[in-house]
């Protein structure tokens, strides 16, 4: 059971959450939704897409220009507070690693705390409790924020992942954070390389089994590049691919660039796996 | 002595559970809904007879609807609004398509109906279908018979059956027969060509047609339902006893 502003969602109900980037510099926008009119554009956009959550982000997460706590606050604070007032029953998520970010955005509005750098600042998981939000507990395998991975290895990169993000999941429930909104994300790419991120997709159906619902971000990312050998722009049907894989194992949140293909993929899994019925089904049956 | 009919067509569609999250066929059912509750409406009833469609002709059959053999839907979803209120133990035979869609309608409108359930093969000869006849209409003074039959499935080149002019012929035949209350156009219908249109309703509809004579009545009929929606051809039609 997952529970997201007030709302409460099987374990077989998918959601699809929309990157919405307040950032000059992200890897796959270049910095499309830095001024606020393509932002609002954006979320709109993605809303009317069906996105299920939107996750603002005021700092790239690799490296590149310096971003402190009151430039990310100034980037996504009042920007959450005016999707807010504008979609009162969206689930908005913010992604970041920092407390006081997090303390911010909650008293704008935010419902989930996505801490892509895995409890790096161990008070964001207490910030989550005292406001009553959700937090996507991450596994970075160690890294520190905006480092990128130099020869990561793991005797068990499933086992690794799975002890990580199940420690995050259960010190923040024991810091008062509601267990039912609580997810876990192996984080694809994050201090891992390519076979990694390959073995966790595959292994996928590990984490699931733990019960804490999964969020995957796949979405373009250098692992589908690299098992591709394509470019930024062309992994679409890469990161589709690595998402029907999530979905067959059970994943139920997923973080996306593209809203409707997504969607699609999910609905696909969704009818292939038994869960939900096709929409309309005529052939050989008149 | 059949004193009314119902005549409804029997496509798996029908059955809600099949056609996933739109149900495509609800103005389709609600009219079989309607027909089988006039049938049902009839004063006086002593019996209620289904016929239909099946490889072999027989009596007394028995079984549950039929949808785990067309999908396994059947264990989730929708399904609970119509089986749900299915009487059959879920280890019994499936029904023939034609009665198990037959079983879903009249529980529908009225759950646990009690009724006898009849096949006609598909094939039947006119001595066949004559034998059926004067067993159904024979089976107590007042009977309602409800009649599963489909028309042609040749009308167009996406249709299960592929193109075949014919097809209009004999369906536009079955149409005014059961708009007019003509028993003798039913009767006349070539099993050959009925059989090469794909009207899976020949044998029943004869049944009826000749089960309806052996009253020697006149027939008051009205068609309530005539169309090819997803390309095969259904009927729903009621006829009643005009003197009975």
């Amino acid at each position: 059971m997952l529970r997201l502003r007030g709302r409460e969602y099987g374990p077989d109900t998918t959601l699809v959450m929309a990157i919405v980037n307040r950032t000059r510099d992200s890897f796959y926008d270049n910095g499309a939704t830095w001024d606020d009119a393509p932002a609002f554009e954006r979320v709109r956009a993605v809303v009317a897409e069906g996105a299920d959550i939107i996750d603002i982000g005021g700092v790239k997460a690799g490296p590149g220009e310096e971003v402190d706590a009151e430039e990310e606050k100034r980037r996504t604070v009042d920007f959450v507070a005016a999707i807010r007032s504008e979609f009162p029953d969206l689930v908005i998520s913010v992604d970041t690693w920092r407390a006081s970010v997090g303390r911010a955005v909650c008293e704008a509005g935010a419902d989930l705390l996505n801490d892509a750098w895995g409890g790096h600042d161990p008070e964001l998981a207490e910030v989550a409790a005292e406001f009553g939000v959700g937090l996507v507990c991450t596994h970075t395998g160690g890294l520190a924020p905006r480092t990128g991975p130099l020869r990561p290895s793991y005797d068990d990169v499933v086992r690794d992942a799975i002890d990580g993000t199940v420690a995050l999941a259960e010190r923040a429930v024991s810091l008062g954070v509601d267990p039912r909104s609580v997810l876990i994300d192996p984080a694809h790419d994050f201090n891992k390389n390519t076979w990694h991120s390959l073995e966790l997709t595959r292994r996928l159906d590990e984490m699931t089994d733990t019960g804490w619902p999964v969020l995957v971000a796949l979405s373009n990312k250098d692992f589908v590049g690299e098992t591709l050998d394509l470019p930024v722009g062309e992994r679409l049907t890469g990161t589709l691919a690595a998402t029907a894989v999530c979905a067959w194992h059970g994943a139920q949140v997923y973080r996306v660039h593209e809203v409707t293909p997504t969607r699609q993929v999910l609905d696909m899994v969704s009818a292939i796996r038994g869960v939900t019925p096709p929409a309309r089904t005529i052939r050989g049956l008149a | 002595m059949i004193v009314a009919t119902a005549v409804c067509p029997h496509p798996p569609l029908l059955l809600r559970e099949l056609t996933g999250v739109q149900d495509v066929a609800a103005d389709l059912r609600g009219v079989c809904e309607s027909a089988v509750s006039v049938l049902l409406s009839t004063p006086g009833l002593d019996r209620i007879v289904v016929v239909g469609g099946a490889d072999t002709s027989r009596g007394e059959v028995s079984g549950r609807v039929p949808t785990r053999i067309y999908a396994d839907a059947a264990r989730r979803g929708p399904e609970a609004e119509g089986a749900g209120r299915e009487s059959r133990p879920p280890t019994a035979e499936p029904l023939p398509l034609s009665l198990g869609i037959a079983r879903r309608l009249l529980d529908s409108v009225a759950p646990d109906t009690p009724v006898e359930m009849v096949t006609v093969a598909w094939d039947a000869s006119a001595e066949e279908v004559e034998r059926v006849a004067r067993a159904v209409a024979g089976r107590a003074e007042r009977v309602g018979l409800l009649v599963m039959g489909d028309g042609g499935a040749r009308w167009g080149v996406r249709e299960p059956g592929h193109l075949d002019a014919a097809s209009v012929d004999v369906d536009e035949v079955v149409r005014h027969a059961l708009a007019d209350g003509d028993t003798g156009a039913l009767t006349a219908l070539d099993p050959e060509e009925a059989a090469d249109q794909m009207v899976a309703g020949r044998a029943a509809l004869q049944v009826m047609a000749s089960a309806v004579v052996l009253g020697g009545t006149s027939v008051g009929s009205e068609l309530l339902y005539a169309d090819a929606p997803f390309g095969v051809t259904y009927f729903v039609a009621v006829w009643s006893c005009a003197s009975c």
